[in-house]
């Protein structure tokens, strides 16, 4: 957004350079060059089948990389939501072991995560505690809790309920997974609140420059609040999802997911420093990261490569993005 | 964010006191804790133990005192618990082949050194914010260890001074121990009676004052990257040494606790603010808590939960003992 309004200032810039100057072309076409470059080299990666797995395999990174993108652009940080997918599985299994009903389940886990958020977001916009250090704590004591609870076995589903096993292996019309049905609703939604809503607009203003926002009569802490249940939340339901997809509540579910979810969202070019970023560009991110590493596991790499060379992709992608934006600005 | 540099940053800068006020709460907190846990478990002042705790505090102390001046300049590093294990399997990979403690010791420095050239060169040079880049080191720092070994390297030198690097003592004193006093003595003078330190802290506060006064900003930070690395090249071999074997997954959550133990000192994740004394005393909070939680025979995945309490808790109380002293 920024990006686009730098270069306006300037004289009028060539055609190519203006299309580039949109954050969320660039990753756009960083994405279609990925999916050519695997579709040429990596068999059966152009398929119906693939492409639509690797969307149920980014649903996770995608629901929560909504929250995440939020979070920041309120100009905060929220990394306990690796360890939140651990958490909420726990109420999701057991209530769904004892009452046989989906709803029940997901209505626990989902409280479970309004009471998460709340916590954070009260932490952090109400007592002013840095959200690293919170959401750090907040993380360590819900793995922690996570492992105390279930002395680090897995509880299993013993519920079986057909709607639950749907929302891993289920399609939509047969083609699309329902986990990704899921992601694409909520990022359509919450990228209209961001862009169209008041309270959207409310949380650029606040991340972009908290004293601004003040003054213009907005309730920051109240906006903060909010966004770390919005994070929350999202989180939960990337958790309901992760636990129909491995049929248990997982002691290890959500490892470094926040990592991901992290390098994913500023790869799509939302701004640590709060304020910049859209969802859309967060949406390509993943799907870039999550793309790279189905169409390397084609190839035929190990496990090991992809890590290094999606660690590699980050860094010359950000480094590529500040160049840019650094010329944009000293012209 | 923006509250805690309004509430706290000006006054820690201006007393030369000892004791900032976070660190009193802290040493408070640690009294509280030692004498509770010695009134449960009166094993908690043998020898034993307390040489015990103090080992464990050695390898988190050593990481943590690079980890706080980078943190003072702004930056941090995220990749310091894969860069560990790598520099583990390493070491010990050139101390099999070589059998000369000295030329693993090397291979280890110079690679954890190297690490920490990179990083902080994508850093300064590339403009990259740190968080992001040392995710990105993370990553290929965790798949490039099991491309280098799929199974831990095991010690097949027997060099007794390398045994000794882990589990040795000089007089009662574990050599671990005297290594990480050694680190944090040098970091310490550096940070607070040198020049080089004053910049540190300086660059942190405010960068762009830093450079027009004629600084290379970026310099002092890829220093404080590389010191980091060194740190952690020391601490693999350490842990190497302990474990008698170059594991891959070592060094996994790491990070989380060096870092951890530096936020809990007091050191502000915004640059300029901090102290080295603060990190010790973050250090031993999170190992007497570990300790305690054995001695007392608690489930050891408290170990997890009680740490996140009291990062949280004293980063509360620092704050409302701020908001205090401003009115």
């Amino acid at each position: 957004m920024s990006l686009a309004s730098t270069a306006s200032v300037k004289a009028p810039p060539s055609l190519l350079a203006r299309l580039f100057a949109r954050q969320e072309l660039a990753l756009l076409v960083c994405l279609i060059l990925v999916i050519v470059f695997f579709s040429v080299t990596a068999e059966n990666f152009f398929s119906m089948r693939n492409m639509t797995n690797v969307l149920g395999q980014a649903s996770l990174a995608l629901t929560a990389g909504i929250g995440c993108a939020i979070v920041f652009i309120s100009g905060e940080v929220d990394i306990s939501i690796g360890s939140l997918l651990a958490t909420i599985a726990l109420p999701l299994i057991i209530i769904m072991n004892d009452t046989n009903s989906l709803l029940l389940g997901v209505s626990g886990a989902l409280l479970f995560g309004l009471i998460i958020g709340a916590v954070n977001g009260y932490l952090t916009a109400y007592a002013g505690i840095n959200s690293l250090i919170v959401t750090l704590g907040t993380m360590f004591i819900m793995r922690g809790g996570v492992y105390l609870y279930t002395g680090q076995r897995a509880i299993p589903d013993d519920a079986s309920l057909d709607s639950f096993i749907a929302l891993s292996d289920g399609r939509l019309f047969n083609i699309i997974p329902y986990s990704a049905v899921i992601a694409i609703v909520l990022l359509a939604a919450f990228a209209y609140m961001m862009r169209h809503r008041p309270f959207g607009r409310q949380i650029y203003a606040v991340g972009g420059n908290p004293e601004v926002a003040r003054l213009a009569g907005y309730d920051v802490r109240r906006v903060k609040f909010i966004c770390f249940i919005i994070s929350s939340l999202l989180a939960t339901v990337a958790g309901i999802i992760l636990a129909a997809r491995v049929g248990s509540a997982q002691h290890t579910a959500g490892l470094n997911f926040e990592f991901q979810v992290v390098a994913a969202t500023v790869l799509g070019g939302v701004s640590l420093a709060g304020g910049i970023g859209s969802l859309s560009g967060m949406a390509l991110g993943v799907l870039i990261l999550q793309f790279l590493s189905n169409g390397l596991r084609g190839l035929g790499l190990p496990t090991e490569w992809q890590l290094v060379i999606t660690g590699m992709i980050i860094i010359a992608a950000v480094a590529f993005d500040e160049a840019k934006r650094r010329r944009a600005i000293g012209g | 964010m923006s509250e805690l540099t309004h509430a706290s940053a000006p006054r820690r800068f201006i007393g030369g006191q000892l004791l900032g006020s976070s660190q009193l709460v802290l040493g408070v907190i640690l009294a509280v804790l030692c004498i509770a846990i010695s009134i449960a478990a009166p094993q908690f002042y043998s020898e034993a133990n307390i040489i015990a705790i103090l080992r464990q505090c050695a390898l988190v102390l050593i990481v943590a005192s690079g980890m706080t001046m980078l943190i003072i300049t702004a930056e941090v590093d995220l990749s310091v618990g894969a860069s560990l294990a790598f520099v583990g399997c390493i070491g010990m990979a050139v101390l099999n082949s070589t059998h000369s403690l000295a030329l693993g010791m090397l291979a280890a420095l110079a690679f954890a050194g190297g690490v920490g050239l990179f990083n902080g060169l994508v850093v300064t040079r590339l403009r990259v914010n740190s968080l992001i880049a040392t995710i990105g080191t993370m990553m290929m720092l965790q798949g490039g260890v099991y491309l280098f070994t799929r199974e831990a390297v095991q010690n097949h030198n027997q060099l007794t001074s390398f045994t000794d690097l882990g589990a040795g003592y000089v007089g009662a004193v574990p050599v671990p121990v005297i290594l990480a006093a050694l680190i944090f003595a040098v970091a310490y003078v550096t940070l607070r009676f040198t020049t080089l330190g004053r910049y540190l802290y300086a660059v942190g506060a405010n960068e762009k004052a830093v450079r027009l006064s004629g600084v290379r900003s970026e310099r002092l930070k890829l220093f404080a990257f590389i010191v980091t690395g060194l740190c952690v090249g020391v601490a693999g071999m350490i842990l190497s040494s302990l474990m008698n074997a170059g594991q891959p997954t070592a060094g996994r959550g790491f990070e989380l606790t060096v870092i951890a133990a530096v936020i809990l000192g007091g050191t502000s994740l915004l640059g300029g603010r901090g102290s080295l004394f603060g990190t010790l005393l973050g250090v031993l909070v999170l190992k007497v808590i570990d300790n305690g939680i054995i001695i007392l025979g608690w489930n050891q995945d408290l170990q997890m939960v009680v740490p996140g309490v009291v990062i949280i808790l004293a980063t509360y109380l620092d704050i409302i003992r701020n908001r205090a002293n401003v009115r």
